[in-house]
């Protein structure tokens, strides 16, 4: 395990730098920023619907205030987006309470439907309100007015930022698992009378969760809206941002550390692919493609790939450590 | 009184599942809690467990009044309970599961865990603990179910028919698991249907029917009782026993 | 009069509302599991009600029937293909299977179909109707009318019939439903086939007044938690008195308001809702 921890670590931060030689570096670089940012994406989602068990499929709706806030302040007062993102954290933590507070004690049905119909109620606003830029959007800065604007022409400096910020959730993630929030959380996911039986604040832990996440969404927004500079409905509070959040995280492993940046690794990549491959009807595929690889996920591994590779593969080690032994 | 429970119905609609049935148990008692199948004695086991609010009537716990507090609450205050069906923790380890008993009492992991290794050592399961729980069959999840209960250093244990289904050695393994739990000065309430496992750990049995409670005494008395062969077996035959 | 011609409209798309809305509570009373694909299934329904009306040139009653048996086959080979095997599985593999189906349904129809707004290509029913000085288009009327009556019988069919019986026993208690003979397995996709058909015959009575593209099943997707919730876990007759009261709701917002509002209040009072009466009009506590 340490090995593996030291050889991705390394692996992560020397990447930019080791496809700085190849013909593509820019292009890749970007890429690698992207995955970084989809992972963070996916694992704070991850916090509440991997760990906690509760599915939000309307995660936008905190991604998006994360997104939104930044480039407004830059907007409406010419600041530093930056000085935006607690207040993105601040009202997305007001969501999360909002939502959560009156779903989180009720069948976890209820949970995911308030998450949907929160986002999508979110989007219709933000679509009519002009402050908030209707339907056009919000742009952030144009020109860089100094080092706090954060506006870079690579991706490298991005890059940095986002591995520094996911190492961070990591961590969080890490620590949580370990104690008690996290071992609370796995037994409410695994069985929720049993938990309570055995003194679980069910539904405090649940909100907690969420609180969590919502911050780490709203940060992942945030994150974004510095980089690309843009931020419209569609982009920051639609359905398919929270899809990408939930499948990003399910198909490498909901519940799991490192799941998420598997989730990224591959489906980052991937989107990229069937985006130039099929151009403008790109899009539709790509999205017939996740909703099957969602109900696969559903259908035969609901814990995701880390979970395949543990059933079928480590085993497999195991014996040939065995026979080793043995011999 | 360690338990107290007065005049607790609990209703489903327009089922009374549960009508009127009080009981007092003191400190260091074993007490037993049988009936047919449908007679209200789960119910009311759950009412005192926390997972149903009684309709009406008043539950107090070691002074505490409980009759609306939350299944957290009552755990908290030192009611453990098992299932009927096992529910552990299937994706976690036996010493996960247990943890999370343990985390009650014990803020830090390593308390935890240490208290947790405590307990699966006291209860036979130390070879299997970094195993995961749905790797074990029923009587190794109804054992790890005490185990994790056990963690939370309940005053008051609640066992919901944990011996059903075992072999009979298994029942004599659980028998003395149980008597050791209770000489540790735990007070247990337990329903079972197993008719030698009442007679053999219960000092006292309550016997439920149709939502009430018919008869209350010794195990021999019980049984021996004519409501309570009625009971079982129909009308009539509390007669025919008595001849 | 105006006034009164919005309520008398709202009413009427409230029915319809009532009955997409009363296959979803019947799937979540009897299975405890909420499809997240059932917009998707009134939307392929106003599809099927194009390509009827386009190759084959056939009136309301043709789309309605090819929508109801098109959907009923879906349905129950949703719940074989899919649902039957992740009902064993953690709810995260629940929630994710229809959601992941609404993506890929809606997306297939976005590739077959384009993601263009489109219409029926003739108006069937165009009258107007005059009743006592109100003005209702005579699709409205029918449209409204033969929801209504079909929620009502799918009540009616719950409640009255030996099928209905054995679905109800089947959600009541499966192991003791089994005992009894009845098949739970047939039972269950009985119910998605008939839940999808409601959604189906749903959307092909829209698709005769509204345009529609591939992104609407979202929308009624929200249409149905709302009306689900307010109506009650499970109860048919719920859901007909919620989906007249959400139809109500929303004309009233759009005239009060504009038409940007029927959605947001009706989106809002769900979040009311699920603060101070989850359990909705007719449910306990």
């Amino acid at each position: 395990m340490r090995r593996g921890t030291f050889a991705l670590s390394a692996a992560l931060l020397l990447y930019p730098w080791l496809v700085s030689g190849t013909g593509s570096s820019a292009f890749l670089q970007d890429m690698g920023a992207n995955v970084l940012l989809a992972a963070v994406g996916a694992a704070a989602w991850n916090i509440v619907g991997g760990y906690a068990g509760q599915i939000s499929v309307g995660h936008a709706m905190f991604f998006g205030t994360g997104a939104y806030l930044p480039l407004l302040v830059f907007h409406h007062w010419q600041l530093p987006p930056v000085v935006g993102v607690p207040a993105g954290i601040a009202v997305s933590l007001v969501i999360a309470v909002l939502i959560g507070f009156p779903t989180l004690r009720l069948l976890g049905h209820y949970f995911s439907m308030a998450t949907i119909a929160v986002a999508e109620l979110l989007r219709i606003i933000v679509s009519n309100w002009d402050f908030a830029g209707a339907a056009i959007g919000v742009q952030g800065p144009a020109t860089s007015r100094g080092w706090w604007d954060l506006i870079f022409r690579s991706a490298v400096p991005y890059y940095y930022i986002f591995l520094a910020v996911l190492a961070l959730l990591l961590f969080v993630a890490w620590q949580m698992q370990r104690s008690r929030i996290g071992y609370y959380l796995r037994s409410i996911r695994a069985g929720e009378r049993a938990a309570r039986s055995l003194g679980v604040p069910v539904r405090r832990y649940k909100l907690y969760a969420l609180m969590l996440s919502a911050t780490f969404t709203s940060l992942a927004g945030s994150l974004y809206a510095l980089k690309t500079g843009f931020i419209d409905p569609e982009s920051g509070l639609g359905i398919l941002v929270s899809v990408q959040l939930v499948i990003t995280a399910a198909l490498g492993g909901a519940g799991t550390l490192l799941g998420p940046l598997l989730g990224a690794v591959i489906l980052v990549p991937l989107q990229t692919a069937t985006n130039t491959w099929f151009g403008g009807g790109g899009t539709g595929l790509t999205y017939i493609i996740y909703g099957g690889i969602i109900v696969l996920i559903a259908r035969f591994e609901p814990g995701g790939l880390l979970e395949l590779w543990h059933r079928h593969i480590t085993p497999r080690f195991n014996r040939r450590a065995q026979a080793g032994d043995a011999a | 009184m360690l338990l107290s429970a007065e005049n607790v119905s609990k209703s489903f609609g327009s089922f009374k599942a549960v009508a009127g049935a009080g009981l007092q148990v003191a400190q260091g008692e074993i007490v037993g809690l049988i009936g047919p199948n449908g007679a209200g004695k789960s119910t009311f086991f759950n009412c005192i467990a926390g997972d149903f609010a009684p309709s009406g009537g008043r539950i107090a716990f070691d002074g505490n009044d409980v009759t609306d507090a939350p299944a957290e609450t009552h755990a908290r205050l030192g009611i453990g309970r098992t299932f009927q069906i096992p529910a552990t923790f299937e994706d976690m380890t036996i010493l996960e599961n247990v943890m999370v008993g343990a985390f009650l009492r014990c803020a830090r992991r390593g308390e935890a865990r240490d208290r947790a290794l405590e307990v699966i050592e006291m209860t036979g399961l130390k070879e299997l603990a970094d195993q995961r729980a749905r790797s074990l069959g029923t009587p190794g999840r109804k054992r790890l179910e005490i185990a994790r209960v056990m963690a939370t250093s309940p005053r008051l244990l609640l066992l919901d028919e944990a011996l059903a289904g075992l072999t009979p050695t298994e029942v004599q393994r659980a028998i003395e698991l149980v008597r050791a739990i209770h000489q540790s000065g735990v007070t247990i309430v337990i329903v079972e249907h197993i008719m030698e496992v009442i007679l053999n750990l219960a000092q006292r049995v309550i016997v439920f029917n149709q939502g009430r409670i018919i008869a209350q005494g010794k195990p021999q008395d019980v049984i021996n009782d004519e409501a309570v062969i009625e009971a079982y077996l129909g009308r009539g035959h509390g007669r025919k026993a008595k001849q | 009069m105006i006034l009164v011609q919005v309520i008398v409209g709202g009413l009427l798309l409230g029915a319809v509302y009532a009955l997409f809305s009363s296959g979803l509570t019947l799937i979540w009373g009897m299975m405890n599991f909420i499809n997240f694909a059932h917009g998707e299934f009134v939307m392929i329904g106003m599809y099927l009600a194009y390509l009827v009306a386009v190759a084959f040139h056939g009136g309301p009653f043709a789309f309605s029937l090819a929508a109801a048996a098109g959907l009923f086959v879906l349905g129950a080979a949703i719940y074989f293909g899919l649902i039957r095997a992740v009902m064993r599985g953690p709810m995260l593999a629940q929630i994710l299977s229809t959601f992941g189906l609404a993506l890929l349904l809606r997306y297939a129809a976005f590739w077959i179909f384009s993601p263009n707004v489109v219409t029926l290509p003739h108006s069937y029913l165009s009258g107007m109707i005059n009743l006592h000085g109100i003005l209702i288009r005579e699709s409205q009327l029918v449209v409204g009318a033969a929801a209504a009556a079909l929620t009502i019988g799918m009540h009616l069919l719950l409640t009255r019939t030996a099928i209905g019986s054995q679905l109800l026993a089947v959600a009541e208690d499966r192991n003791a439903a089994m005992l009894m003979g009845i098949r739970p397995d047939r039972m269950q996709a009985l119910a998605w086939g008939l839940s999808a058909a409601s959604a189906g015959i749903a959307g092909a009575l829209m698709a005769i007044s509204f345009p529609f593209s591939p992104e609407v099943g979202g929308t009624f997707a929200l249409i149905a938690f709302v009306v689900v919730t307010l109506g009650g876990f499970g109860s048919v007759p719920g859901a007909l008195l919620a989906g007249l009261v959400v139809g109500l709701i929303q004309a009233l917002s759009a005239y009060y308001f504009g038409p940007i509002y029927k959605d947001i209040i009706v989106y809002g009072l769900f979040v009311a809702l699920l603060w101070f009466r989850p359990q909705g009009l007719l449910g306990k506590a």
